[in-house]
């Protein structure tokens, strides 16, 4: 989890990753912000998140995108 | 029958009316006899394109959802995971093969109707004589608006994010909804077709508050739009007898006029669905407002840029040849950089919004003006993000307090220009004149008595229609700032108050849209702008 919230914050350093789950909802991750997220998860744990991924439910906080890390890393 | 006729008044509460009086449940087949009879009447050719995109949509969606179910078990039962990988893939791609065809057949549809003639006209063009006749082709109602909405649908459940409606005639009444099928909103499958299909009972509250927003589209409609468009439609027939100041005063026109008439319409659309208790998505969120290009586009046409950004702007954006331009920005010397970092992250996403905002651009319509459209606004974008930096170092340089009233003011100020110039391209008739028309702005102001004449005497509207219209723009600025500065409705207001209160405030609304609207016998209200979409 740290290492996926250094990547985060390298992106975004303003926000709380660590308590926040409204990241889509409240509209704190602009398309911009997710992209480069997308990006940066792509190159770390060597995935390819498809844009069918790009929902609230994975991106609404650290936790649920580390869920989608983990779901797209065993398929 | 537009939504200014009488006739549509007629047909909508007697909709309404049948729509509350049948069994709850087959109301939804009073919506969907309304919608048939409303396209029937608008355009009887154009339901045999409408028939076309349904019938195929359904049948590729039922294929699609049971090879999704079928295929995850086939998947499931393999054990060894290389195989399972190798198989899924396959199974991907043949569903991969069904939605391919589904939209091929449907945006090949659009593509020909409605860009056919700009592409015969082109060829013609560079080859310098009329090598092919133009075609007479017919455009359905709101081609653009069902279209997009159906492939919504199809694509969304072939990224399993859907199940396949088995009943063809509540998809069909998903796809030929009346309140939106002129001018959109383009709605999602899973955020409507519920609420259509789902009988609602009648509420008082819900009939008041949709008045009040039919009220508001009407007013908008009939006392700004249908009379700005008469003074615009003077500039526009031939902008070359004027100078740039007249243009000027034609673009400030159209501005408030673009905005009054589609948000009219939308709100009309919307008052509807409220009366009969569906809430349909939101279009605009006061856009003028906006204090960047993107913020802008965040709140005008929100349903069509929603539309962009879940099906092109990020299928785009993650595609691995434009995620590699990142990657290798990166890994060059430049790369290495502080600002070489950030242009390795921003770039090929600004591409990617570049890409959609020529889309974007040509949706609005089949001419090469469009394309400067959305090269004007996706460059705007994308220079702002990649010099992001270097725009944060000037305010701190200049010791700029971001969060001031002054700076959010000057930043609303800046935005509203950069869209005022795209709307050059909307008014042109093409994309030289475009660029003819802001050198006129920009290089030809005359501010001479002269100039006040020439606009009173070109001007249809007389100095009484000059004054309601700027005392329209007025209320509908108030209202707008209100919205903005409070995020409370005005019908929330209303509400608060004692009912004959309400009553006395929907009197008014409706005594001035008779009184100060622009209709009746010998004037054709002028078709809403996006109707042509």
């Amino acid at each position: 989890m740290e290492e996926l919230l250094d990547i985060l914050r390298d992106i975004k350093d303003d926000v709380d990753f660590e308590n926040c789950d409204t990241l889509i909802d409240d509209g704190i991750l602009d398309s911009f912000a997710i992209l480069q997220i997308i990006a940066a998860l792509n190159d770390n744990y060597d995935i390819a998140i498809p844009a069918a991924e790009i929902v609230p439910e994975n991106f609404n906080s650290a936790a649920s995108l580390l869920k989608m890390v983990e779901r797209l890393q065993n398929e | 029958m537009g939504y200014t006729s009488p006739s549509f008044l007629l047909f909508l509460t007697g909709s309404i009316l049948l729509y509350f009086l049948f069994p709850k449940k087959y109301r939804w087949t009073v919506l969907l006899g309304a919608s048939l009879f409303f396209y029937a009447r608008a355009s009887l050719k154009g339901f045999i394109y409408l028939a076309v995109t349904s019938l195929s949509t359904y049948f590729a969606g039922r294929i699609l959802s049971a090879r999704n179910q079928k295929d995850k078990e086939t998947v499931k039962a393999i054990k060894d995971r290389e195989e399972k990988k190798k198989q899924k893939e396959i199974l991907k791609k043949k569903r991969w093969h069904i939605l391919l065809a589904c939209l091929i057949l449907n945006f090949g549809i659009l593509i020909f109707l409605k860009y056919l003639n700009f592409m015969i006209d082109t060829v013609n063009a560079l080859s310098g004589f009329e090598r092919y006749p133009m075609l007479n082709l017919l455009i359905p109602l709101g081609i653009s608006f069902y279209t997009f909405q159906s492939m919504g649908y199809v694509i969304d459940i072939y990224n399993g994010k859907l199940e396949a409606e088995k009943n063809f005639f509540k998809f069909l009444l998903f796809v030929s909804f009346f309140p939106q099928i002129i001018q959109g909103p383009i709605s999602m499958y899973d955020q409507l077709a519920h609420q259509l299909y789902e009988p609602h009972d009648y509420d008082y509250h819900n009939l008041k508050r949709g008045c009040e927003l039919m009220l508001w589209g009407y007013f908008k409609k009939m006392v700004i739009a249908d009379r700005a468009v008469m003074f615009l439609n003077v500039v526009t027939a031939d902008y070359t007898a004027y100078n740039g100041t007249v243009i000027l005063l034609a673009l400030l026109v159209y501005t408030v006029q673009l905005y009054a008439d589609f948000s009219a319409g939308i709100d009309i659309s919307r008052g509807i669905c409220e009366i009969i208790g569906i809430d349909m998505v939101e279009n605009f969120r006061r856009p003028y407002f906006a204090e960047t290009i993107n913020d802008f586009w965040r709140r005008w046409h929100i349903s069509l840029g929603a539309w962009m950004k879940k099906y092109i702007f990020y299928p785009f954006a993650v595609l691995k040849p434009v995620m590699n331009i990142g990657k290798k920005i990166k890994n060059s010397s430049f790369g290495k950089t502080e600002y070489g970092k950030h242009v390795a992250k921003v770039f090929p996403i600004s591409l990617s919004s570049l890409v959609v905002f020529m889309v974007v651009g040509f949706w609005h319509g089949a001419n090469w003006k469009y394309a400067g459209f959305g090269l004007w606004n996706g460059l705007i974008i994308m220079f702002s993000e990649l010099l992001k930096p270097v725009f944060e170092q000037m305010t701190q340089a200049l010791h700029i307090k971001t969060a001031s009233f002054g700076f959010k003011l000057f930043r609303i100020i800046r935005t509203l220009f950069i869209v005022i110039v795209g709307y050059v391209f909307d008014i042109a008739p093409g994309l030289s004149s475009s660029v003819d028309m802001i050198r006129r702005v920009f290089f030809d102001q005359v501010w001479t008595a002269e100039t006040v004449k020439t606009i009173a005497d070109i001007s249809p509207i007389n100095k009484d229609g000059a004054v309601i219209l700027c005392i329209a723009v007025i209320i509908l600025f108030v209202v707008s700032l209100v919205q903005e500065s409070t995020g409370k409705q005005i019908r929330d207001m209303i509400d608060e108050k004692p009912w004959p209160l309400e009553w006395a405030v929907l009197f008014a609304g409706m005594v001035i849209v008779l009184c100060f609207g622009i209709y009746g016998p010998g004037y054709d209200a002028a078709a809403f702008v996006y109707m042509q979409f």
